[in-house]
């Protein structure tokens, strides 16, 4: 009864994580085309949440390596997944609190392990998994993205250069609907497949799924609906900071960063690598803005996103880890979950209330 | 270690598609804007056939990025 208890809350903190993961990175997928003008935010939120919902269907490579190839799952329990959760929802919430646009994906990942490490020791860890499939491909795919945007934004303006400014800002704009379509896909479907991971490896803790399982169908649909409507929700002070205050870019620059980062993400997807969509599309942000002019990207943003990057991992870890730990004052029990679910909630209640104090939330129309 | 643990036949496979196809589809993409504008702007100068060829280069541009499109998401959902 208490295990299914604890189940329960893993697999609603694990939608909760996924609502927040699409409210975190609807900046990843529409800033551009916002800023741009290419699309008014709403219609860009509400397509971006659609083909969010859609990608979320198209492959589960990702999803088994969350469940399978980062910890061990036959050392795992639910208070463990139930822990490293709490841990990325906090990191999540901390990095939206100070508009920094860091990586959901490893604060999952690293909230996980932390906790894991706590409750069984290193042991817990696959280390080939964890670096071969999340730390290298972490390093390596915003470089990738930065690259790749500068190369295509070099050549575009080597081949539309002559044009008039007319004809080529709005070919671009029409353009970006696609590219932001195919982001706000690749993001579906390399993010979403995170969570459907972590309910997966909960379920397989609890005993209800064998160790080599897939998602089952209703874990897919649970987690596709979350993140596409925390991605409607949409986080406008990541939204300004993304699309404004990196570089300030035109259409053509907006639709070289989309690409890359689709291209990225979609190619890294098919290989199972669960990669940071937030860190792949800010690669490219500042890959466009860099191949224009180096000055044109704002370094000292880039340097605080940079630092949260690099926070992030052992951040969400020692949260979790912490978190873990003070659900073992109270046993093996529902009631330590039930309690840090109590305090979780609060604590985000109240923050929400101190941010609507401090100032009014960055919208739309306030830019 | 490290160098074991990573697969580099498949970070290297995903590096390549990401460049191919980011710098690929941006480029020809950029090769049908191009197009229109050349269709649009020898038009004006009424001169039909140039316009028409620079049309038909745009034109084709465009259904290459909607065809790299298609395959890369059949592809994908193949694995």
């Amino acid at each position: 009864m208490s295990s299914d208890v604890i189940l329960v809350i893993v697999v609603a903190t694990a939608l909760a994580f996924d609502f927040t993961n699409g409210f975190h990175d609807t900046a990843n997928v529409v800033a551009t085309s916002i800023s741009t003008g290419a699309a008014r935010p709403s219609v860009a939120i509400g397509f971006a949440s659609l083909l969010n919902f859609v990608g979320a269907f198209i492959s589960i490579s990702v999803a088994a390596t969350v469940a399978k190839d980062v910890v061990n799952a036959e050392v795992i329990t639910t208070t463990i997944v139930f822990a490293g959760l709490i841990g990325a929802i906090a990191w999540n919430l901390i990095t939206w609190y100070f508009g920094l646009p860091s990586s959901s994906s490893h604060a999952l990942i690293g909230g996980v392990v932390g906790s894991a490490v706590a409750a069984v020791g290193f042991d817990a860890i696959l280390a080939e998994g964890l670096v071969g499939k999340v730390l290298v491909p972490a390093v390596v795919a915003p470089v990738v993205a930065f690259l790749v945007a500068g190369l295509a934004i070099g050549f575009s303006y080597r081949v539309v250069g002559r044009q008039r400014p007319g004809i080529v800002t709005r070919g671009y704009r029409y353009g970006q609907i696609v590219s932001s379509g195919l982001l706000a896909l690749a993001h579906g479907t390399n993010d979403a497949q995170k969570t459907m991971g972590v309910i997966t490896l909960a379920l397989i803790a609890a005993g209800k799924l064998g160790s080599e399982a897939d998602p089952p169908t209703w874990v897919i649909v649970a987690s596709a609906t979350a993140i596409a409507l925390g991605t409607y929700s949409g986080g406008w002070r990541i939204i300004k900071t993304t699309g404004t205050r990196i570089i300030k870019m035109d259409a053509a620059q907006g639709f070289s960063a989309q690409g890359a980062g689709a291209a990225v993400i979609l190619a890294s997807t098919h290989f199972g690598f669960p990669l940071s969509t937030t860190h792949v599309i800010n690669g490219g942000v500042m890959g466009s803005g860099a191949a224009k002019r180096l000055s044109a990207v704002r370094w000292g943003v880039a340097g605080n996103i940079l630092v949260a990057w690099l926070l992030t991992l052992p951040m969400a870890a020692l949260i979790g880890a912490l978190t873990y730990g003070f659900t073992r004052i109270f046993g093996t029990g529902a009631l330590g979950p039930v309690l840090v679910t109590l305090m979780a909630l609060s604590l985000i209640a109240a923050a929400f209330a101190r941010r609507a104090q401090r100032g009014a939330p960055v919208t739309a129309a306030g830019g | 270690m490290i160098a074991t643990i990573v697969q580099w036949k498949e970070l290297g496979q995903t590096v390549a598609a990401s460049v191919v196809a980011g710098v690929g589809i941006t480029f020809v993409f950029s090769v049908g804007i191009w197009g229109s504008g050349q269709f649009v702007e020898l038009s004006r100068n009424d001169r039909p056939v140039a316009a028409t060829m620079a049309g038909v280069v745009g034109a084709l541009a465009f259904l290459c990025v909607a065809a790299a499109v298609i395959v890369g998401i059949v592809v994908m959902t193949q694995k």
